[in-house]
Order: structure tokens, then sequence, then C-alpha cells
């Protein structure tokens, strides 16, 4: 079995919010908060390592992003998978959604021949859910999204469990497909010494825009159908009163607004 | 040109061993706070995470890791819980002796269930009568037929009673200049783990005494030569247990940092964080130069030990540096709290009492200076 | 599909809840219909389902000139590659210049599938569309702490999710007439991600969108134990429970309960914020509430600047205060 999983560098969710856009150049100022694997994509390698264990599948794990991603990728490498390719160059920067998932589909097309395909079912930064079905969408595969419990069986129909509104959906997807996964759907391990030490032997390929079939307009900023305009502040209205005083008076005058103004009978 | 970055292979033990400490270790700081006990969780947890392989080599089961990953592990674990860090850096003190001057017989028999933590060790030297001076240490031993007969105690045992396998020192009862070191298993006839120590900090790392009453020790557990057994047990304290210690004491230094620079952010005076106030960041910016120069001292020390350079004058040193400076940043991290200080859901009490039982573990700072002025004056 | 000038009419894919059109269908209905009216073009809907004539009617009552209605007992309930199949052919004939879809299960999975297949764009969840230059849609997402807008300036059709909650509810006048034009469902369509099973189950929390009073619970609850505190609090405030994308992360509760802008839009009376710095993405799903409350340590916190009153305290000390203040005065009252 052949599986390959989507994974994305991101800045360290803990410390998102010192992440701030610059106003008059419309840029994100990362400061020095470091790159993660995207929580959501742990819970990706984590299923692929689960199916890993029962069928012996052989794991690649797919990321596009600057070359600092490569330490990310590594890391996947030291969670148990077995290879890495990184897609990287300057022609694929500043990717919407959709450039980002063409990229994707046409490095899974290089790599050759897979069975399936896990990604976290969304970024923690962006968060448009939309890589995961464009994916399958270019690949021209069918998707599940959220998926929250797999069931494999031994023809090429699997039934894969997702939340839906007020309860849940099941699905038969026949593979080849994307499964894009939830959080519900597995503890991931984490990182271990014996995993990095492993890693060591395992290989990590670059690949740039002359090793994929793409042309330039296909790809990064000016593949992207979608770009970002202007920048502005959201205003509220609201005008704060600090409560103040000792904790247990503050406590007592919140009750009280709180009654008084029928919050609380 | 010296390179001070560590590999990308160093920091992602650093990024292993942070997320065990967080998602395995942390849950377990209350329950030893409060019950004074050792987790049975903890220790199985440790086992699972590799901790305890990290120096045993490959052909044993262990990670053949060296040196640096190992004080990389217990910096980071130390700056969760320092209890757990010397428990974990003094399993290593039980096992070193073995690596080093173990037969082949002994190392296959408790290596690898030393590696996955089946087995626990720790080293006895300490007693009443001698601890920064372990040639007037008591126990003794003496010859019957090919097996060795022991008698005697040792307090401030790290370990003593979660012990599987200890290596202890004990003085001839013919020549009091020659001593062995054996390897005692805790089931042998004659051996207990007595006192439980109550201490001030390292609350969950148990420490007690033992006795040996006419202990047996087959020939097979001698460890190293007849005679020689001082320089057995002060090989593994001189590197690998002020190793520990470093690792312990800039994990506490981090912690004690990283909880003033939170609460100074958060803390609000005259109207603005008190992280503002000259007066404070005079104190972080002192708490950062000791932790900048302790971990110097500290990975120098290691990468030494890695290289197998003799490496116990540098180990000294940052013994001494970096336990004094966490016992200065405990202080100051209390102070920094004001009157939460010393309230006990902060957790600056906790390394405040940690930091109190730094100093005295695997030589005392009074010790470091002799042999660091030794080095010098050498 | 590139035609950036064809002033296509604005569509809607709508949604079905029961038997009914899904309360987003029909507020994207009555914002189609705002944005169609500028634009001079008409608002049309896709409809699929099983014996769905009856919605359609409501649909059309919200302001919709034309629903493209598909009627089939395979289209009972969503199935990706039928569902996007039909939209795609409809889009590709009828090349509308605006598409919406709700921020509904359905929406996230769906509007990617077509978006990709119609080599367009897409903009996740967003807080509003406005029209711009040129017929761009202005289509405007919280990020870093301030408004970003995203536009597709030459594909088409332009499209973008929106969650219920954000546009409101149009009155329906079923005076309104509209056409209903039906669409041949071919049989045995392609269907590699069959529906085996679509359950709906009961739950006994309150949902949070009837909720009048919502207390919200950030990161800075601190632990699991501190999350069971501000449950205890929301208990003894009559209070729906409700939390930011970090608590989820951290697993103290459900997905369901995430308020936000890709969670859930709220519009209680009365909103207290636990523990939460006020991040723009959660503020955005909480809309029109009468008092805003917040509980920080930290005095600067952004959270401050949207709501009526603050407390600057540690919440781990303060939830216990406040319920124990709640309960001495419930306890008042009763004697």
């Amino acid at each position: 079995m052949k599986i390959v999983v989507c994974v994305k560098a991101v800045p360290d969710p803990k410390e998102a919010d010192k992440i701030k856009i610059d106003p008059e150049t419309k840029t994100l100022m990362r400061g020095d908060v470091p790159f993660v694997v995207n929580p959501l994509d742990k819970h990706a390698i984590e299923a692929a390592l689960q199916l890993k264990r029962k069928y012996g599948a052989q794991i690649t794990i797919l990321s596009m992003g600057p070359p600092a991603a490569g330490n990310i990728v590594k890391e996947c490498l030291a969670l148990g998978a077995d290879q890495g390719i990184l897609l990287s160059d300057r022609d694929f920067g500043g990717a919407d959604a959709y450039a980002t998932a063409f990229t994707l589909a046409k490095g899974i097309e290089k790599n050759g021949e897979f069975d399936l395909i896990l990604c976290g079912m969304a970024s923690s930064d962006g968060a448009t859910e939309w890589v995961g079905p464009q994916l399958a969408t270019f690949l021209r595969i069918p998707v599940v999204t959220m998926v929250n419990e797999i069931h494999e069986n031994a023809d090429r129909e699997w039934l894969v469990k997702t939340a839906w509104e007020d309860g849940y959906r099941k699905v038969a997807i026949r593979l080849p497909a994307v499964l894009s996964v939830a959080r519900e759907l597995n503890e991931p391990k984490n990182l271990s010494f014996s995993g990095i030490i492993k890693a060591r032997k395992k290989e990590i390929t670059i690949w740039s825009i002359s090793d994929l079939d793409v042309s330039p307009e296909s790809v990064g900023f000016k593949g992207s159908p979608t770009i970002v305009g202007d920048f502005g502040t959201l205003e509220t209205g609201r005008n704060v009163e600090f409560l103040e005083g000792t904790a247990e008076e503050k406590a007592e005058r919140l009750v009280g607004i709180l009654i008084g103004s029928g919050a609380i009978g | 040109m010296i390179d001070f970055t560590f590999s990308e292979e160093q920091e992602m033990f650093r990024k292993a061993a942070r997320e065990f400490a967080e998602t395995e270790v942390a849950k377990y700081v209350p329950e030893m706070e409060d019950t004074s006990k050792v987790p049975e969780g903890l220790l199985r947890a440790l086992g699972k995470a590799e901790m305890l392989a990290i120096t045993i080599p490959e052909i044993y089961g262990g990670l053949g890791l060296g040196y640096t990953a190992r004080l990389i592990a217990l910096e980071e674990i130390g700056r969760i819980s320092v209890a757990t860090a010397m428990m974990l850096q003094v399993f290593a003190l039980g096992i070193e002796p073995i690596v080093k001057f173990g037969t082949d017989e002994q190392k296959s028999k408790y290596l690898p269930g030393l590696a996955t933590g089946e087995l626990l060790a720790t080293a006895a030297v300490t007693e009443a009568t001698g601890g920064s001076d372990p040639s007037g240490i008591r126990t003794s031993y003496r010859k019957d037929g090919d097996d060795y007969i022991v008698n005697g105690r040792k307090c401030f045992i790290t370990n003593a009673h979660v012990a599987n396998t200890l290596i202890i020192l004990a003085k001839s009862e013919e020549n009091p200049k020659e001593f062995c070191a054996f390897i005692v298993e805790k089931d042998m006839e004659g051996f207990k783990a007595t006192h439980v120590e109550h201490k001030v900090g390292f609350r969950g790392c148990n420490t007690g005494e033992l006795a040996f009453e006419s202990l047996r020790i087959p020939k097979e557990n001698l460890l190293g030569q007849e005679g020689k057994g001082m320089r057995v047990t002060m090989s593994a304290i001189g590197e690998i247990g002020r190793g520990g210690m470093v690792g312990c004491a800039l994990g506490l230094q981090a912690a004690c940092m990283e909880a003033s620079i939170k609460f100074a952010n958060e803390r609000i005076l005259y109207g603005k964080p008190i992280a503002k106030l000259p007066v404070i960041q005079d104190k972080i910016a002192e708490m950062k130069i000791d932790l900048e120069a302790g971990r110097l001292l500290g990975y120098r020390a290691a990468s030494m030990q890695d290289a197998g350079t003799p490496s116990s004058n540098e180990f000294a040193a940052a013994k001494y540096y970096t336990t004094e400076a966490a016992i200065k940043a405990a202080k100051v991290a209390v102070d920094i709290h004001g009157g939460y200080g010393c309230m006990e859901e902060y957790a600056v009490t906790r390394y405040y009492r940690d930091a109190a039982v730094l100093g005295p573990s695997a030589g005392t700072s009074a010790i470091m200076k002799v042999i660091v002025g030794r080095w010098a004056l050498s | 599909m590139e035609n950036k000038n064809q002033s296509g009419a604005v569509w809607v894919v709508a949604e079905l809840k029961d038997k009914s059109p899904h309360a987003v269908s029909l507020q994207l209905a009555g914002k189609a219909r705002e944005l169609a009216n500028q634009l001079g073009v008409p608002v049309e809907v896709v409809l699929l389902g099983d014996q769905v004539s009856e919605a359609a009617q409501v649909l059309i009552a919200s302001g919709v000139d034309t629903v493209y209605l598909g009627e089939s007992a395979d289209l009972k309930v969503y199935q990706s590659d039928v569902y996007a199949e039909i939209i795609v052919s409809l889009a590709r004939e009828y090349k509308p210049e605006i598409m919406l879809l709700g921020s509904t299960f359905m929406g996230r999975e769906l509007a990617p599938i077509v978006a990709a297949r119609l080599g367009t764009g897409l903009t996740a969840h967003c807080i509003d569309l406005v029209l711009g230059e040129d017929n761009v849609l202005d289509q405007q997402i919280p990020a870093y702490g301030g408004l970003i807008s995203i536009l597709c300036p030459v594909k088409r059709p332009q499209m973008a999710t929106v969650a219920g909650g954000v546009f409101p509810t149009p009155d329906p006048d079923f005076s309104r007439s509209g056409n209903i034009v039906e669409i041949s469902v071919p049989e045995n369509m392609e269907n590699r991600a069959r529906v085996v099973e679509m359950v709906k189950e009961e739950s006994d929390e309150q949902p949070l969108e009837d909720a009048q009073f919502i207390v919200a619970g950030g990161i800075g609850t601190g632990d699991l134990d501190g999350w069971h505190r501000l449950q205890d609090l929301s208990h003894a405030l009559n209070a729906a429970l409700g939390c930011t994308r970090p608590v989820v992360d951290e697993g103290w509760a459900e997905l369901e309960t995430m308020i936000g802008q890709s969670g859930k839009m709220v519009s209680p009376q009365f909103y207290l914020g636990s523990g939460l710095s006020g991040e723009l993405q959660h503020m955005v799903g909480i809309k029109g509430a009468r008092m805003m409350i917040a509980i920080n340590n930290d005095r600067k916190s952004p959270v401050f600047e949207q709501v009526d009153y603050g407390i600057v305290e540690d919440c781990k000390t303060f939830i216990p205060l406040l319920i124990e203040q709640i309960n001495k005065v419930s306890k008042d009252k009763t004697l």
C-alpha cells in the first residue's frame, strides 16, 4: 500500500498571536515564531502509521514550502514516515489554496502510483479547508473531509465516518482517494529518540519547478485565482468599563450587573 | 572557529524531549508534590519514551546516543520536573559503571533490561560518615570463598526503593585503602531499602537508606577489579553524576526565568506590566546571562565527554555554576512574584524548594570548588 | 472558467434541513438579492434533493428569481461526486458571475471541489461580501487582528462560503414569483464517495445558536480543571458554553462548540469571555449582544477593546469566586 501524507509547515499556533500584518506593506511579520508540523497533519501521519503497522504501507511525506520546511519533513520522517518530498521554489510562493493544491497534485503525479492520500482537514494558519478536496479534484479522485474513523477492507472500497450537522455520516469511498482528517481520528504519538535516529537513513527529495511538469503561470502567486486585497481594522464601538477593587468586590459587582440587566434571574 | 550551534538532529532530540516532558511528565507533578511518592505511570512513561536508553550502547538495546543528547533530555525534563530529571539522571549513575567497567556477561545480563526501564538502577556511595569524603565510608566487605559478604548502611540514596540494581561501594575489612564496587540486586538476601527520606524539594523522587546485613554477593557481581572499586564509582559520579545535576539545574533555571518573564508581563503595577521596570529587567537579565553561561559550561563538558576526553573538571565547574545559578534564579523568581511567590499554586514555590536540594547532590558546591581549585593550581 | 465580464447571475447553491431550505441558504439568498440588484442580474439557486419543490417556493419567496431544481431519489442526501457534477455542468452552461455556498459541512466539502473543477477562486468563511470596482466581489475575512479582503479578479464564478448567522434571514414574500427549471438528473451517475448512512443525534447541551447567555472560554482557562470550573459557571448562569479554537485543539471542548469565523455564529443577549484574547476570528462570531463582558489577566488584552465590562483577573482564581458569589446571591434570594 502506498500512502502520501500532505503536510504543511505552519507558524507554531501556540505563538500565533505574535504574528502581525504590517499595515503598510501588507506582508506577514512572523518574527521568530518557529515552524511546526500543522497540528491536524499529525493526525494524518498517525493514521498512515497505523495503516503501515497493519499492512506494511509505504509512507511518503509531501510538503510545499520554503527550504526551512525541510526540517518539518525530517520531523515527519522521525515520526515514522519512509521518505519525504519537499516542493520548493520561488515560483511556488504566494500560492492560495487552489495553487497549493495544484502544485501538490503535480508532485504526487510525479511521485507515481499511490493508494491513499491523507492530510489534516485544515491548517492552523489559513484554515480554508480547501486543499484536500481540491487536491483530489485535480487528481480526479474522490475525497471525504473531516474523517474521524477509518474502516479499511480488502476490496478497494473503505468505510469512513465523519461528523455531520447534528450527527454523523458514513461514506463508502473508493480508492485511490483523499481523506482529510479531523482531530478525533486518533491520538498522534510524540517524536521519539529512536525515530529520530532511524530518520538518519531516510531520504528527502527536493523538487523545484523544473522537476514538475508545470508552467510558472500555473503555480504560486501567478497561479492563484484569488489575491489578497486591502487590510483593514474592525471597529466594534464598545467602550470598556473596568471593574476595580479586590477580586471579591469585582465578583460581587459583576453579579450585581448581571442581575440588574436581567442576565440572571 | 568553534561552532556553538546544535545540529538539526540535536534540535529534534530537544523537541522530542520537550514534547515528552510537557505531555507525559507534567501531569504527574501535582501528585508528586502531594504524596512525595514516585508514580508508577511516570516510571513506565520514562521507559517507553526511551529516556533510560540514551547512554546504553545499541548492541544492548540502548540508543547509543551519548552525553550531549543526555544533557538535552535532562534539561528539558528538568524544566518541567526537577524531581523527574533527578531520578532519571541517577538511573544513569547506576548504568554507566556497568557500561564502562562491566564484563560482557554483566552487560548482557543487566543493560537490556535497564534500557527498557524494566530494570531501574542507582548508585550508592554516600554514608553518614562520608559523602564528600567517600574514603570515610564504613560499609565493608570480606571474602567468603568466591563470594563477598557486605555489611553496612548507605544514606541519601536517590532511587533507593525503586532500583532493581544498585552499584554499591564497600571498603575492604582487611585494608581500608581497598574498595570494591558491586552490582547488588534488590532481592538478594541481606539487602534492604529501609528509611524513606522526606525532602523539602525534589518531591516524588525517591530518596532513602539502604542496609546491608551479611549481604552475600556472588563473584559474578563484582564490578571492575577487586580493590579498585573507588575508581569505578568515582568515574561515574565525576562525569555522569555532575553532568546529570547540570541538566537538572539548567532545567530549573529555564523554568524560573520563564515563570518570571510570564509573571512580569502580566502583573500590572503603576499602570504597566512590571516587565517595563528597570529593576525587574535587571533581575531577568542576570537570570538570562546565568542560563547562557551555564549552558555553555554544561554542553562544553558534555561534548568533551562524547569525544572521550576526560571531563570531570569541566563538569565540576559546570555543576557548581549551574546549581548555584539555579538557587539564585529560584530566589529571584520568588522575589519577582512578590506575595504570590509564597503561594503554593505558583510553581516558583516548588522551584525554590527544589533548588535547595540541588547543592548537596552529586557533590556539594564546596567540594566542586576543591576540585576546580586543584585543577587551576595544578 | 475565464469570462470576466460575463455578467451572469448571482448563484446560491442551496442546502436543505429536513425538507426546508437551510437557514444559511435563505440568508445567502437575501444577500444574493442585494448583490444582484447592484449588478442588475437575477438571483438563481441550485437546489438538489428528493421531492423538494416546496423548498424551492420558499427560496423564491426569499428573493430568488430562478431555481434550478434537480429532483431524484439519488439526490436525497448530499454526495460529493454527484452534486459536484450537476453543479459544475449547470455552471458551465449558465455561467454565473458569483456563486455562494453556506459554510456548512456540505458547503465546506462541495465548494472546493466545484471551484477546482471550474478553475476558479474560492474564499472560506467570509463575514461580509461587498461589490467593488468592476463588479469584483470584496470577500472579507478576519485575520491577524484585522479584516482582509480577498478578491478573485479574473476567474469566474467568484465563489465564497459564508457561515449561517452572518447575514440576516430575509422575510419571505410569498407573493413573489419566480421560475423553477427542472434539471434532468441522469441515472447511475458516478459516485465514488457513496453515503451509506446519514444519522442525526440528540444532544442535551443547549445549542449555542439559540442561547441568550453565552460563556466562552479560551486558552487562558489553563487546563481541563479550569475548563470544568467554566462549565460550572455556565451552569450557574444558565448559559451555553462555547470556546475558541485553541480550546478545541487542547481537547477540552468539541469543535461543534467553537464560536467564530470557522465555527458557530451566535447572537446572544449576553456574552462572557474568559481567558481569551479577543482574537478577531472568535469575536466576529458574536453578533449584536446587548452586553459583553471579558475576564483576562492582561489589562492590555485586545479583548477589552471589544466589550462593555472588563475584569482584569486570572480566570483560574476568579471563576470560582464568581461561582461562589452567584450561588450566594441565589441562596439569599430563595431564603
